[in-house]
Formats: C-alpha cells, structure tokens, sequence
C-alpha cells in the first residue's frame, strides 16, 4: 500500500512539475509576496520617519514618540501576511482545476482506476501531492516575515504561529479546489468553483450590522479571516487548526465520493 | 496461469439508455475470448465493468469467483486492461511509465526491474525506453500499453479494440502476439474487425444493443457460413425483432 502511495505520488508530483502551470504559479505568487511585502516596509519606514521626525530636531531619536499601536506587529507583519493569504487564494485554483479534470479529459483515469489502488489511495496521493506544492510555496514565501522577525522585537514564535496558520489554510483552500476538480470535466469551471466558494467564505463583517447578535456570531465562525487572523497575531487556538481541518477533510471526503459516484454512473 | 470470468445478469444503465441488458456470460481458463457487435452494442462497456472502472447497475462479473463489485481490488490484480486507443501518461519515457505501473500494482525492486525488462524484449520497445510516450506512433503506443497490461503476469487479459488505428502490418504483429497468451492467460477483447475475431478467437460472442445474441466457436466459424455472415444474419434479426416491438 505505502508503495503504491508512494509511486502515485511521485508520479503527480512528475506531472505537476512538468506543466508550465507549476513554475508560474510559485513564481507569481512569491513576486507578489515580495512586491507587497516592500510595499508594507515602505509604508511603515515612512509612518517611523513621520512619528521620529517630529522630535529630530531637539533631541534626536526618540523611540517614545511613537504611538504605541505603530509597531512592526501591526504594520507589517499582518497586512503582509493578510496579502499573502490572499495571494494563495488568487492562484491555488490555477494548479487545483487541473489535478482531477486532466486525468478525465485525457482519458488516462481509465488507465488509473483499473490498477488495484483504492479510492481513497488516489485521493490521498493526488491531495498530498497538492498539499506538497503548497508548502513549497509558503516556505518560498517565509524569507520576507523572517526578516521582520529577526529585525524587531517579535519572537520566532510569530513565525511558526503564522505558518501554521498559512499553511493550514493553504491546504484546506487546495483540498477545496480539488473537491471541484474531481466534480466537473471542465478546468475552467473547477477553477471559478474553487475562487467563488473561498472568495464567498472570506470574511462577513460587511453583513454583521444587518444581521442579529447569534447570526452574526455564528458568521464570524464561518468566516476564513477570523479563524486566519488568530494566527497571524501569533496566536495559536485549537478551535482554528479544527476550522481549517475540517475544510481539508472535507475536500477530501467530496473528492473520494465524486470519484466513487463516477464509477457507478 | 489463466483465470475463468462469469458474468451473471449484467445490467448497465446510463441515464435513460441502457447499455447493457441481463447480460450473462461465461469465459473458461485459457480462453481467447472475442466480444463483437455494432457501435454502442455494450462492449466496452462490460469490459469497463469487468476492469473495474465502472460499476453495474446490478448483476455482478466474477473473476475466478472474485465478485468486481465487492471486491474490486482483488479482481483488478488478477487482470491487465488495455483500453481503447491507449491513454498513456504522455510525459513519462517508456521505462518510467512501465516503472509508474509495475509499482502501482505492487511490484517493487528485483521483480519490477526484470516485469519491465521482460516486457521491454517482448514487445520490442527496447529502441523506444527512453522516449517520451507523447510522441511515440500509435502502434508503439499500443504495444507499451499491452506491456503495462502483462508486467504482474496477470491470469486474465481484457483488452478494448486492440488493432484500432494501426496499419496491416502491426495489425497482424499485435494478433499474434495476442493469440499467443492464450492458453497460459483468459483473454477477453471486444473488437470491430470480424476478420480479427475470427483470426484470433477460440469463441466469439455477438453483442446487440446492450444483449447477448449468440455465442459462436472457431470450428462453427469455420465450417459454417462466417462470422461476416453471422454478424449481418444476427442483427439484422435483432433490427427486425425491435421493429415488431
């Protein structure tokens, strides 16, 4: 069994690299990380040299001058995280859509699902191998909030809370895409399903006001940023790792039972 | 090593259309095994059920007294399959694509090296292994998915129009080779060309539009009016008898 995972998933680990899809995606989404990360750095020099600037000239640098709600914490670390989440989000369907669909339109699931594997062996192996492309991308990703680790007070506890926290989410958001890979014969499709459900899920505050206090509670629960907000403030709650978790087995059990249903079609 | 296949009821709907009807049918050990008829007579269709790929609506096909719809598995690791016009994975080489299929059927160290190896010499791939499958000729392509049927020496070969889209010469290439498994393998490949079944069969089954019409051996082939004749007599019956419905 373990062999046959294995070789499943070197295989998809083969295809997946040999389309140019891969190499875009890595690179489009670490430029973006980079550019906006800068962005982030630019703004928070400037807000510095604004709060510093107003004592400069009397007595010189003055770390007391500024607010204490400037800090790299808030003007860094998050909203370049938060970007970040949203640039997994903007092109993880790009290399979901294709994982189920290719293998139907080429016909080659037919050679797939007459060997002796199960069900759940070719999910799991095409799904880890998806989960493997997103932790190369995050950990490609981790140069930018490491150096704002190690050039202020933040501990590296900061880090690996906001790891998990991207990662986490990354997989539940490529395990959803590929639960609508394996549903549709159409790349295009799979990949608008895979944006519209995340894009739909993001974040309700926008609605709170119109709703009562137990609908709105029960919204904040729903909502992907609360639960990866948590994370990025360093924080890490079970209730969030469980969140995220569930939306991965979820993709997983849609997968199996997409897979299973086109076999009895 | 050869395997015995009994279809029992076989009933397979899509949608509205039904593509197979109380389909039985029995297939001995050793076995070349022709399934012919019509387009969109069921043919492929029971091998998809027998390879495991689909399920039927209800019935069962057994391997060897392996049910496929309880024990798909088990089933699929006694047979080779080789589907209609070979979809291969185009960007793996010839020896990493036999590698891919050998270890998904379990296959693992000395025994996978020499599967691909045998598989290599008896197909004659050897000046291909390194190519690209994606731009290999049809014939080639076929030949490798035949490889990737045999690697595990399985009791039972089910293979879909095997000489489709190939010239005469590979055509005759791939019957021998194919004529040659029987007796050692079950055979069972559905096929257009009559004169193919009739080359390579020991017994022919005609299929009409989702059913079993008759069942026919070599010897009555070949003594009696032909398989051509037979084929034209049969669903020319079963056109008459569906207009008098």
């Amino acid at each position: 069994m373990t062999l046959r995972l294995a070789a499943l998933f070197a295989k998809e680990l083969r295809s997946l690299f040999a389309s140019p899809i891969a190499y875009v995606v890595l690179t489009a989404y670490v430029a973006l990380s980079g550019v906006y990360f800068f962005q982030h750095l630019l703004n928070y020099n400037r807000l510095l040299f604004v709060f510093q600037g107003e004592k400069l000239g009397s007595s010189g640098f003055d770390s007391g001058t500024i607010p204490l709600q400037v800090n790299s914490l808030n003007e860094l670390f998050i909203p370049a995280a938060n970007d970040f989440s949203l640039f997994l989000l903007a092109v993880l369907p790009l290399v979901t859509m294709r994982v189920f669909c290719e293998e139907r339109t080429q016909g080659t699931d037919e050679l797939l699902l007459t060997t002796p594997l199960r069900t759940w062996e070719v999910v799991l192996a095409k799904h880890a191998t998806t989960y493997f492309f997103v932790m190369i991308m995050i950990a490609a990703s981790a140069i930018y909030p490491a150096i704002v680790v190690t050039r202020s007070q933040l501990g590296l506890e900061h880090l690996l809370a906001l790891y998990l926290g991207q990662l986490s989410y990354g997989v539940a958001i490529a395990a959803i895409g590929l639960a609508c890979s394996s549903l549709t014969h159409s790349q295009l499709v799979a990949a608008m399903i895979a944006y519209a459900i995340p894009f739909a899920l993001l974040d309700f505050a926008w609605l709170e006001p119109q709703l009562s206090e137990s609908a709105a509670a029960l919204l904040r629960e729903v909502a992907l940023l609360g639960h990866l907000q948590s994370f990025t403030r360093g924080v890490i709650e079970l209730r969030h790792i469980v969140y995220f978790a569930g939306g991965t087995l979820l993709g997983l059990v849609v997968s199996m039972a997409s897979l299973e249903l086109a076999r009895a079609r | 090593m050869s395997a015995k296949v009994e279809a029992k009821a076989v009933h397979k709907r899509f949608g509205e259309h039904v593509a197979l009807r109380d389909f039985t049918l029995e297939v001995e050990p050793g076995e070349v095994f022709g399934l012919i008829g019509p387009n969109g007579a069921g043919k492929t269709t029971f091998l998809r059920i027998l390879a495991g790929y689909r399920l039927p609506t209800s019935g069962d096909v057994r391997v060897d007294g392996v049910s496929v719809v309880h024990e798909r598995t088990r089933v699929q690791e006694r047979l080779g399959y080789v589907c209609e016009q070979p979809k291969l994975y185009a960007d793996h080489t010839v020896l990493a694509f036999l590698r891919l299929m050998g270890r998904l059927r379990g296959l693992s160290g000395g025994r996978l090296a020499q599967a691909v190896e045998r598989g290599v010499e008896r197909f004659a791939l050897g000046e291909v292994r390194s190519r690209r499958i994606g731009v290999l000729s049809k014939g080639f392509r076929q030949r490798v998915s035949l490889a990737q049927a045999l690697l595990h020496d399985p009791p039972l070969l089910v293979i879909d129009e095997p000489t489709v889209g190939l010239d005469p010469r590979q055509q005759l290439e791939l019957r021998g080779i194919i004529r040659s498994f029987g007796g050692d393998h079950t055979v069972l490949l559905c096929t257009h060309q009559l004169s193919e079944a009739e080359a390579i069969c020991n017994r022919v089954a005609l299929l009409e539009r989702g059913e079993l019409v008759r069942v026919t051996t070599a010897e009555q082939i070949r003594s009696g009016p032909g398989l051509e004749e037979l084929f034209l007599d049969s669903t020319l019956q079963a056109a008459t008898g569906e207009e008098s419905r």
